[in-house]
């Protein structure tokens, strides 16, 4: 590229016919900082996350190629399982499925006794999300990041932000959606918080990830009421997690006689590593609940007491407590 | 110089790519060599004229973009190694099997140790030893990788 003058000037050692145009530590700086000015874009300003959807959506096809070896091997695997096997299988799963029905017959009344004493306190309903049911695709093409992408995307309505758990907890947050996958960030992520409950004492906390497969309950007093195998579950108050929903056992707590906090570490009992199916729970509409409500009261102001009884029973079973700004927040926060 | 044409060399960085896709599970996946890196390193020291710095900077950015990491990270660091393993390149006839293979361990070393920077400065946990494993890996590759596509320098005993 460069040639003629610019050779003459340069006191090059090399001979011209190695010369392969522009130098190689020319190149590298070029491009070391083109790579750093990307960095920052994508870091900070978010510019970039259209581009990378774009290319993930392109990259389809080929994923799809490369998963198709392993899907095979497990379909042929499932075809060829004994028939033995399966009829077993199907025997313990109706017996669960019945055990479940006889349990769900139970809570549903106990959910109607509920909602009804809440609607005498006037105390709001908590309301219970919907989800989808998605599948691990992979655990993410880094093993030392906290991730792992689901076959669910924009296509089906994903979006950034909701929670999503198995069958024994919680697993983390949908942080980033390509057309037919996103990405969940797993609570053991160093950026994702989760606000807890001790099972127990019903003491409320906030649990940072901790990497290497823990969570860390920071800001706690040494003399806190949490012992070892304590439970830890959602308390709900952030409007992303719905209340209840089990996140991790306390396994370790040290003391240090130099710091004011005691240091918990507690390990999720959500088993990523063992199952393939997940569910993606949907985020709760926060502007729509805002929206009835406002209205609602508008209209309350004018009306009669049979009336307001009325849409008191309303707007109980809507959503009131969420704070409208702070799962925004929650959901741009791992990026 | 051996004839290779620039087909084989986009070719073969795609099936690395698409090896770099392949879902690994469990354990496994620690031990996972960096294929895209391999192979860039072998056209780079095979035929810089056409794989330079430049495509070392776009098979990195490919690996951002299909990894889901910092846009960029793999970029800088493929590019730096790229340059690094250029810069020695024409020595290359001198060495024996065994000082090639070092120089590979060195350049693959280098990746490694940059990515660990760029992730310790953007916040990620220490990942301890373990995170070194895809070199050893990455060689074990690096040798299929010559045993398939043919030997970097010229053989000397041959004539043409």
């Amino acid at each position: 590229m460069l040639k003629g003058v610019h050779q003459k000037l340069e006191t090059q050692q090399t001979p011209a016919f190695f010369v392969r145009g522009t130098s190689a530590f020319l190149r590298m700086v070029f491009f070391c900082a083109l790579s750093i000015t990307i960095m920052a874009i994508d870091a900070r300003l978010n510019y970039l996350s259209q581009v990378r959807q774009a290319f993930i959506a392109a990259l389809h096809p080929l994923e799809v190629a490369a998963n198709a070896p392993g899907a095979w091997y497990r379909d042929t695997k499932k075809y060829f399982s004994a028939h033995n096997k399966l009829v077993q299988e199907n025997y313990i799963l109706k017996q669960q499925a019945f055990e479940h029905q006889v349990a769900l017959q139970r809570f549903n009344t106990i959910q109607a006794e509920n909602e009804h004493l809440r609607g005498l306190l006037n105390g709001n309903i908590p309301n219970q999300p919907k989800g989808m049911l998605g599948e691990i695709s992979h655990m993410g093409r880094d093993p030392f990041t906290h991730i792992v992408v689901v076959n669910r995307g924009n296509q089906h309505k994903i979006k950034a932000g909701q929670a999503v758990v198995d069958s024994k907890g919680v697993i983390g947050q949908v942080t980033r959606v390509y057309p037919f996958t996103s990405e969940v960030t797993l609570i053991t992520d160093k950026e994702l918080s989760i606000p807890i409950q001790i099972e127990r004492n019903q003491l409320r906390a906030i649990a940072f990830g901790g990497g290497n497969n823990t969570l860390d309950i920071p800001y706690l007093p040494t003399n806190v009421d949490i012992k070892v195998g304590d439970k830890l579950v959602t308390s709900g108050i952030d409007g992303i997690y719905p209340a209840g929903l089990a996140v991790a056992t306390v396994t370790k707590i040290e003391q240090n006689p130099e710091s004011p906090f005691a240091k918990i570490i507690s390990t999720p009992v959500a088993e990523v590593t063992n199952h393939l199916q997940l569910l993606l729970l949907d985020l709760p509409d926060a502007k729509e609940a805002e929206i009835k409500l406002t209205s609602e009261t508008s209209e309350t102001k004018d009306s009669e007491l049979k009336k307001e009884n009325l849409k008191l029973n309303k707007t109980n079973t809507q959503t009131i407590t969420k704070p409208k700004t702070k799962p925004k927040d929650n959901a741009n926060a791992p990026h | 110089m051996r004839h290779t044409s620039l087909v084989s060399v986009y070719i073969s960085l795609l099936i690395a790519l698409l090896c770099q896709l392949f879902p690994w599970v469990g354990q496994g996946i620690i031990l996972r060599p960096d294929f895209m890196l391999v192979v860039t390193l072998y056209w780079l020291l095979r035929a810089p004229h056409l794989c330079n710095v430049g495509t070392a900077w776009f098979a990195g950015l490919l690996v951002d973009l299909a990894t889901g990491s910092l846009l960029g990270q793999h970029a800088l660091s493929f590019c730096f190694t790229a340059y690094v393993a250029l810069s020695y390149q024409r020595r290359l006839v001198l060495f024996n099997k065994g000082q090639l293979l070092a120089y590979v361990l060195i350049l693959l070393l280098i990746e490694r140790v940059l990515i660990l920077l760029l992730k310790l400065f953007t916040g990620n946990e220490n990942p301890g030893l373990a995170y070194l494993l895809p070199i050893i890996s990455g060689l074990l590759l690096w040798q299929l990788t010559i045993f398939i596509f043919g030997g970097i320098t010229r053989p000397k005993t041959s004539t043409s």
